[in-house]
């Protein structure tokens, strides 16, 4: 009895903390319509500026804690709003969802840049771990007892405040329709403002009260994932109901403690099983989530633009790519060949995402999570020979990818009666179970008659492929293979595009109702392009595997595959080139900047902290992309093609363009300069060419109207004529006129031309 | 540049200007919808705006609600430019807006409704008694989620809006929109009613009958630009015309 009652306090405070976190998840949710996936990375950014005043600077604890919960919290959250989230609203949802998870980025790097995550830092509880009660003969701290009375005050207080107080009932108001609370003189961006700085400082005081609840260790990645398991709870009162999110919270805390507490000793999985409840109850949720309402009314116009190309179009590109592939190869010093095609595998698994994300509108987290199906499949299956001769076979390949197809579209199934929201946080649940149940699948068990290992000593050793004749153990092959496959399938997907199933894709994207009533089964649409992606995610999966050589539970961190997401987005995920974009900047520059700093720091001693210092600003770098996604929703890429659009009408620039290119290359190519000067001179190269076309041919480069602006740039403006050359007679006599003084008379010939140019802009001017 | 209000109406003369659209150009996009539209609205009026759907009758009232900036043109409140005002300041100044459809949130209840009209600095229990006088109906559903009512008292709760915050000039847009005819002529009267406690209404409305009894000013808007503008008689006649084409 006394064991259950110890049980029941602590599944009640770490519910009660879950309570905490869920509601200022919901709160910003209902406000502004934006789903902050950097809600626990906010958690965890309090714990530690708390663990720096109160541990590291010796502020007394309720000067650190009001510093963190009641200044800085709120204050991000403004920060947040008034920065990011104002600007989110018409933009997709994909935009909003890779917006808040570059913050999470972005927060997860700043904090491992302040507080090195080698060294191990530990927060006590609030008033120490021995201050007590006791409580029908158990102990509960007084930090246990805070949590608990806290969430009850904040159950009953939020209550209070969205019926009785005025800036509740507006927050509820918003809600419904933001433009009748303007017109009922309230402003709308204040009252989300102040939801997002409640909700940011909630967010701050769960991170504080979580971390000595959790064990006391401050690790950046474990306290934001520790937040994330309170999604399920947001999701139980449908991102909208307060009192359901804490039921679900409370039941959350109690059935995670319970489980750890009554399972038999000789259950190994339970500890995992642990660990990934929160995201199976997340999927349950999901499950028993009522249909949504399609409504034909609320599509509202986005800012994002996608232009299709054509079959014809791709396969033109693919050959480039190939070629041009083909080309690096011959210069590419030999360790770069292994980056090289780390980013083309990455590439291959952001592709999965162009048809689901780009054409379907619907948002997979978690494409790393389906690549490790398809390894762990592969490697059961498709493993010939022993030692350096081994091998991985067709079998292991093509059985990875329907496998994960199939996986995919089990996943999808609960959410497929949602929108792109609900299916993300899917796809994401199904992340965690895959990294805490399946990935630790370490020691062998009785599976269906075969004692088999899923994740055998938590590390695959996975050889390259060898397909027929074509042996990929040799590395250029493998680059040119990769190239090859990463250009079919970036055509295929085109292709599919142009079919009738990709303009069906397209139209759910853009109004599911209007597609529904057109007769098309969404349930369908939506499973198959999810399974095509879930495949193709996996196949990438396997190629990725046997291009490392081997892979551990650091290969499918969710991290990783956050960033992914967010690259690609930022590359412009309705285009294969955006793919490519993604899996460059994760397989390539990642590695290679990192790499390199760190190869830096080690040959200049005296500059370690500074070079340290550039490779965690290069991370937060590529977090303020993806936040700068809102400014440029449709991608980098687009962008960079339709600045080379105009160029067309410009050949001469072009031409010149490739000359240039041709003359870096050759220049490499003797060995004038090495790699790293070629990639730069290339990349500044690419991005000059419009500029300086713009300036050589401004003719047949720009628009009438921007021609006509840029000449009137040119032409200075009356007050500074004759400053530097004494005035012209016709300037004289514009002077004059525009002055209003009698002009003083022109030579015969140009006033008759002045004249007739006015009174030919006066019969223009005039309306009939 | 002519400000299109008759001078030869009776009351008009007299009365200064409460709200005035001066030449106004306002665009959804790049698609311009109102292309120059001279529009005043005097103290103690009643101003009509007809005219059929796509009109711009509803884009007029947005600019003239704050909703939506003019491109080009003024818009003035009481005599003052009030350029690129928000919806929220226009409120708080005095005009009123019922937008298209129901101006009602209707997942808070009717009371929670009410006090969101105590933005101006009336008591919550001042707004309430005097909307529950006008349509004491509401009282009976005070606790009730506004959404689950009906048109019609959704109407009256939007309205008494109108009656609690004493606002200066109230703009309606489509009150007729959904509602049973016997309804709608409850609500004018409840407008008429208003506009004898010194406020001024703009109207914009598709069905011109119901709202021309009341008017003393009537407009007819068509491709984005007051097509006519006289003495409700005269508009009636003219109507037939401008619906049926012409």
């Amino acid at each position: 009895m006394d064991l259950f009652l110890t049980y029941t306090i602590l599944g009640l405070v770490l519910g009660s903390v879950y309570a905490i976190a869920a509601s200022g998840l919901v709160l910003t949710y209902t406000t502004s319509g934006i789903f902050n996936f950097a809600h626990g990375a906010q958690a965890m950014l309090a714990a530690f500026l708390y663990w720096q005043f109160k541990v590291a600077w010796g502020m007394p604890t309720l000067v650190a804690f009001v510093l963190v919960v009641c200044v800085i919290g709120p204050l991000l959250g403004i920060v947040l709003y008034n920065v990011l989230m104002k600007g989110l609203r018409d933009v997709e949802e994909v935009t909003k969802v890779v917006v808040t998870v570059a913050v999470l980025l972005g927060m997860v790097a700043l904090s491992q840049w302040i507080w090195d995550p080698t060294q191990a830092r530990k927060m006590d509880m609030l008033f120490g771990s021995s201050t007590s009660i006791d409580v029908f003969g158990v102990v509960v701290r007084y930090h246990e007892l805070l949590c608990v009375v806290s969430a009850i005050a904040l159950a009953v207080a939020l209550r209070l405040v969205f019926t009785r107080t005025r800036l509740g009932v507006t927050m509820r108001a918003v809600v419904d329709d933001p433009d009748l609370l303007r017109l009922n003189g309230y402003n709308p961006e204040r009252i989300a403002m102040s939801s997002w700085a409640l909700g940011s400082g909630l967010a701050a005081f769960a991170g504080v009260l979580v971390t000595p609840v959790a064990g006391g260790s401050l690790e950046a990645n474990t306290l934001t994932l520790l937040v994330i398991d309170t999604f399920a709870a947001a999701m139980f009162g449908r991102l909208r109901s307060i009192p359901r999110t804490f039921a679900c919270a409370i039941a959350l805390g109690l059935v995670v403690t319970y489980a750890g507490g009554y399972a038999p000793t000789q259950w190994d999985w339970v500890s995992n099983f642990k660990a990934a409840l929160p995201m199976v109850v997340l999927f349950l949720v999901l499950l028993v989530l009522p249909q949504d309402r399609l409504r034909g009314t609320s599509q509202t116009r986005t800012r994002e633009r996608a232009r299709v190309p054509s079959v014809r179009q791709a396969a033109v590109w693919g050959l480039a790519f190939v070629a041009i592939m083909y080309l690096i190869l011959q210069v590419a010093s030999p360790i770069m060949v292994g980056p090289l095609i780390a980013a083309l595998v990455f590439a291959v698994i952001a592709l999965s995402l162009v048809p689901l994300t780009g054409y379907a509108g619907e948002i997979n987290l978690a494409p790393l999570s389906f690549g490790a199906i398809g390894v762990i499949v592969a490697f059961h299956t498709g493993i010939v020979g022993t030692g350096l001769a081994a091998r991985l076979n067709w079998v292991g390949i093509v059985a990875g990818t329907i496998v994960t197809a199939l996986v995919g579209g089990l996943v999808a199934l609960p959410a497929l009666r949602l929108r792109g929201l609900y299916l993300a946080l899917g796809t994401m649940a199904f992340g965690g179970i895959v990294s805490t149940l399946v990935i630790k699948e370490i020691q062998p068990r009785h599976w269906f008659g075969l004692d088999i290992a899923l994740f055998p000593a938590g590390i695959l050793v996975v050889p390259p492929p060898k397909i027929g004749p074509l042996d990929m153990a040799k590395e250029s092959t493998f680059l040119m293979t990769l190239a090859v496959l990463f250009a079919v399938l970036g055509i295929g997907i085109v292709a599919l595009r142009n079919t009738g199933y990709g303009r069906r894709l397209a139209a759910m994207k853009d109004s599911p109702a209007a597609t529904a009533m057109l007769g098309q089964s969404l349930v369908k649409l939506k499973l198959s392009v999810f399974m095509l992606s879930a495949g193709i995610a996996g196949l990438g999966g396997i190629l990725m595997a046997s291009t490392a050589g081997s892979v551990s539970a650091e290969n499918f961190l969710i991290v990783v595959s956050l960033s992914l997401v967010m690259l690609t987005v930022v590359g412009g995920v309705s285009h294969v080139s955006g793919a490519l974009f993604g899996g460059v900047m994760v397989g390539l520059v990642f590695t290679l900047i990192s790499g390199t700093f760190s190869g830096l720091a080690i040959e200049h001693p005296e500059f370690e902290s500074l070079f340290g210092s550039f490779a965690h600003l290069f991370a937060i770098a590529v977090a303020l992309m993806g936040i700068g996604v809102n400014q440029n929703p449709t991608g980098v890429v687009h962008q960079i093609c339709e600045s080379y659009r105009p160029l067309r009408n410009a050949r001469p620039v072009l031409y010149a363009g490739g000359a240039v290119a041709a003359g870096v290359y050759v220049l490499n190519y003797v060995g004038v300069y090495g790699d790293w000067w070629l990639a730069i001179l290339m990349f500044c190269g690419v991005l000059l060419l419009p500029i300086v076309g713009r300036i050589w041919m401004p003719e047949r480069m720009m628009t009438p109207a921007e021609l006509a602006e840029h000449e009137a740039r040119r032409t200075p403006p009356p007050e500074l004529m004759g400053l530097d050359q004494p005035l012209s007679d016709t300037e004289r006599f514009e002077l004059d006129l525009l002055l209003g003084l009698p002009p003083r008379p022109l030579p015969l010939q140009e006033f008759a031309e002045e004249l007739e140019q006015l009174t030919g802009k006066d019969e223009v001017h005039a309306p009939a | 540049m002519t400000i299109t209000a008759p001078a030869a109406h009776a009351t008009a003369v007299v009365a200064p200007p409460i709200l005035e659209l001066i030449d106004v150009r306002a665009s959804y996009g790049p698609i311009e919808v109102l292309h120059g539209v001279d529009l005043i609205v005097r103290a103690g009026q009643v101003v009509a705006l007809l005219g059929p759907n796509g009109g711009g009758k509803s884009t007029t009232v947005k600019v003239a609600a704050g909703l939506l900036p003019a491109t080009s043109g003024e818009v003035r409140y009481a005599g003052r430019p009030v350029e690129g005002i928000a919806a929220q300041d226009a409120a708080s100044l005095g005009v009123c807006t019922i937008p298209e459809g129901r101006g009602i949130f209707p997942n808070l209840s009717v009371r929670e409704n009410l006090w969101l009209a105590t933005g101006t600095g009336t008591s919550r229990a001042r707004v309430e008694e005097a909307a529950y006088r006008r349509f004491p109906i509401l009282a009976d559903r005070r606790n009730q989620l506004a959404g689950s009512m009906s048109g019609g008292e959704q109407q009256m709760l939007a309205l008494s809006r109108a009656l609690t915050t004493d606002p200066a000039v109230l703009l309606l847009d489509e009150l007729s929109m959904g509602l049973a005819p016997m309804i709608v002529s409850q609500m004018y009267d409840t407008v008429a009613q208003l506009v004898e406690e010194g406020i001024s209404v703009l109207v914009a409305e598709q069905f011109a009958r119901t709202v021309l009894p009341i008017a003393d000013v009537a407009a007819v808007m068509l491709h984005g630009r007051i097509a006519a503008v006289g003495s409700p008689a005269e508009i009636d006649a003219d109507l037939s015309t401008t619906y049926l084409g012409g």
